[in-house]
């Protein structure tokens, strides 16, 4: 009875009572056309959708910026170098080696201190002890140097300076790798710290370790990530075990933090990641990235395999080591799973189908291309609707809100409707731009689910273009205006109205999508059994039909199921087949 | 490039002051490029491959000793980390693994126990792998023999 649950829901959301269903609330529906009414409705849905909200956007994460990163990681360090008592340096790269768990790494520290120093390579007293020579031999260039141009860590290993720097030099090139660096001699582990580079590396290259460091602190935390978006250097806390992935970071940027794609809800990570692949696959670059390379299994990043055997490693920091032919784990292939190089994890795995899906979608790709233009189009044109919407909310917030009000003698507080608008609109161009997204990757036999997703898709976007109309069209002629005008009051409510119903709209869109179209199998089985026991599919159907006229707009979709049964062009009821006229909502057969 | 050339002749004075010292590696410098050097090295008793002599071949590129050497078996072999065609060597120390402090006489040294302890999870020769994974010594071994006596023996008659 879970649907009916999600049901009752959906229903307190637009402030629809049980009563309206048993049609004793027959005035909300028939004064749907006047504005008036209208309003009413919408301040009741508001207060509800409010709550909603509220709980949707709780702050479940905190945006950090570089200093906050630098911060916070400084506390860490010297949190750690303090309870241990220990140096700085090597507070860092036990923290890195823990991913910067103060936890984990305390709980290591104080079971065994032993193994956390080898498995770090912390020595606590040098290897080769130093008898006083004058000269030593230099490990790498094997030359003889007076001790002032020798150096070593803790093992105390002998290295010339340029040896070293070159040493140090050669790593940081490589990569993020330069944070786990270890003694230069082979039979050593003793970790090479942050002193060591600041001594010997160029002034770039400590930049490069220091950014590395603060990168480190970011990505090997499970808790935080990058905020995804173009030049954007903020970072993202994420509290774990929160609903709803949709972060919006202070670069104005949202973005979804399980996949960091843009914000894309109510359409899964999945579904987007398909989507975007699939926008991009045209591209030359992705061709060739697709016929070249496969992403890391662990960290998707794109590895191009140029030569060597199956037993991949990833680069720093994600090592993560998987056989190239199968993309299992490394760890999975051994004698126990029957996993031999050949691989024939990978022929048991296309025999198993796992393989088929990917190739079926590329073939699908090729045939319906046409099906795919028609969404495609779609989601790119609610896209750069979008952000010419996010420059006119924009333009509205810096010029036009004070023109405004010197136009019409309103204080700017009480314009704030406008700017709610355009917020609005904003918000719900995002959501529709991956409706389409979801409506390509909808499958095609699901009749009903597709029907009832295009009529909420439908009247979402209707609802939305008399909104963007309003708040584009209608209101420049206010900009104009040399003396306050009367209508603005009028508008004002129009405006505010078409806000709250839009966005009802939108929620009604998200939450359907969000539960699978759920309501559409309840739905299914009344237009066929007509049984009546599922009086909730019908208030779902009622509850779009009540479109203010839109429907009509809409390719009338009389479906008559069976013989005993026809459904209403307007509200999409199924009535019985004796009755000539909507028994919902009084249309003609 | 010069430091490259001052490491390598050290290593090429090494090689000569201690000629013999090992009697199963025999370094050779190119006589006209330093930056290119063959090996011989003598088969390790007690696996399939004793009583051969092989040869490797090493492209020592400029940045050396930050950067490894090139190194493949010019003789054939039928080992499990070797490519059976190219000579191509899967060993960690040529790859990520690689420390300056390492030498061309090290690497050979590496080299010779890695074809006594093949790693057979790693394969660049899978039959070979595949042999040794499915727990075929005896195959493993015969087949390793037989490219052995073909390839890195003196011919007899």
């Amino acid at each position: 009875m879970d649907s009916d649950d999600d049901m009752h829901d959906a229903n307190d959301v637009e402030s629809m009572d049980e009563d309206f269903y048993s049609g004793e609330a027959d005035d909300y529906y028939n004064s749907d056309n006047a504005d008036v009414d209208d309003y009413e409705f919408v301040e009741d849905a508001d207060a509800d959708s409010d709550v909603f909200t509220a709980r949707r956007h709780q702050q479940n994460y905190i945006i950090l910026k570089e200093e906050d990163i630098r911060q916070r990681q400084e506390n860490d360090i010297t949190g750690v170098a303090g309870v241990l008592s220990i140096p700085r340096d090597a507070a860092i790269t036990l923290l890195r080696h823990y991913n910067w768990s103060v936890s984990k790494v305390h709980d290591a520290w104080f079971s065994d201190e032993d193994r956390v120093r080898k498995a770090v390579g912390l020595l606590a007293k040098p290897v080769v002890e130093h008898p006083n020579l004058r000269e030593f031999t230099c490990g790498i260039c094997f030359e003889s140097h007076q001790r002032d141009k020798i150096m070593s860590v803790a093992c105390g290993h002998p290295f010339c300076i340029t040896c070293w720097a070159g040493y140090i030099s050669t790593s940081i090139i490589d990569g993020p790798g330069c944070l786990t660096l270890r003694c230069p001699d082979p039979s050593c582990g003793a970790a090479v710290g942050q002193d060591m580079i600041n001594l010997l590396a160029r002034k770039e290259e400590k930049a490069k370790y220091s950014q590395y460091l603060l990168r480190s602190y970011i990505e090997d935390n499970r808790k935080t990530k990058w905020c995804p978006a173009p030049g954007c250097e903020y970072a993202v806390e994420f509290a774990a075990g929160s609903e709803g992935y949709d972060v919006s970071c202070l670069c104005s940027f949202n973005f979804c933090w399980n996949c960091t794609e843009e914000a894309h809800r109510p359409v899964d990570c999945g579904t987007v990641g398909r989507w975007i692949m699939k926008n991009s696959a045209e591209s030359e670059n992705m061709n060739w990235i697709l016929a070249n390379s496969k992403p890391c299994p662990k960290c998707k990043r794109p590895i191009e395999k140029n030569q060597g055997c199956m037993h991949m490693t990833c680069t720093p920091p994600c090592k993560f080591e998987f056989c190239w032919l199968c993309l299992g784990a490394w760890t999975d292939h051994g004698e126990r799973t029957g996993g031999f190089y050949a691989c024939n994890r990978y022929e048991a795995a296309k025999q198993e189908g796992a393989y088929d899906e990917a190739e079926r979608r590329r073939e699908m790709a090729k045939n319906s291309l046409e099906r795919y233009t028609h969404y495609y189009e779609r989601w790119a044109s609610n896209q750069s609707s979008r952000q010419k919407a996010l420059a006119d909310l924009h333009q509205m917030q810096t010029v036009h809100l004070d023109i405004l009000s010197d136009a019409q003698c309103q204080p700017e507080s009480q314009l704030k409707f406008i700017i709610e608008a355009w917020q609005q609109i904003v918000e719900c161009r995002r959501v529709l731009k991956w409706t389409y997204a979801y409506g390509y990757y909808l499958a095609e036999y699901e009749h009903a689910k597709k029907q009832f997703f295009e009529y909420l898709q439908g009247e979402a976007e209707s609802g939305l273009e008399r909104l963007h109309q309003c708040a584009e069209k209608e209101l420049h002629q206010f900009l104009d205006d040399e003396s306050p005008s009367s209508n603005f009051n009028d508008f004002r409510t129009k405006l505010a109205g078409l806000t709250s119903v839009t966005r009802n709209y939108f929620e009604n869109l998200v939450r359907a999508l969000e539960n699978g179209l759920s309501d559409v199998e309840s739905h299914g089985g009344c237009s066929r059994a007509a049984s009546s026991k599922n009086g909730g599919s019908s208030k779902a159907s009622r509850g779009g039909g009540r479109g203010k006229g839109i429907a009509s707009t809409r390719a009338g979709c009389s479906r008559t199921d069976d013989a005993s049964h026809w459904s209403c062009d307007q509200c999409t009821y199924a009535n019985a087949r004796s009755a000539t006229t909507c028994k919902m909502c009084q249309h003609r057969r | 490039m010069q430091t490259s050339r001052a490491r390598l002749f050290k290593e090429y004075k090494e090689v000569q002051r201690e000629k013999g010292a090992d009697p199963d590696i025999q370094l050779v410098c190119d006589d006209s490029n330093i930056f290119k050097w063959t090996a011989l090295i003598k088969g390790p008793s007690e696996t399939p491959f004793e009583g051969g002599v092989f040869q490797l071949a090493f492209a020592i590129p400029e940045q050396y000793p930050l950067q490894p050497p090139q190194v493949r078996f010019l003789t054939k072999i039928f080992h499990p980390n070797v490519h059976f065609k190219t000579g191509e060597i899967c060993l960690d120390i040529l790859k990520n693994a690689w420390s300056p402090a390492w030498t061309l006489q090290s690497v050979c040294r590496a080299i010779i126990a890695l074809m006594a302890h093949p790693e057979p999870d790693s394969p660049l020769n899978c039959d070979s792998g595949n042999l040794l994974r499915s727990g075929d010594v005896r195959g493993y071994q015969s087949m390793a023999r037989m490219y052995t006596r073909l390839a890195a023996m003196p011919k007899k008659g």
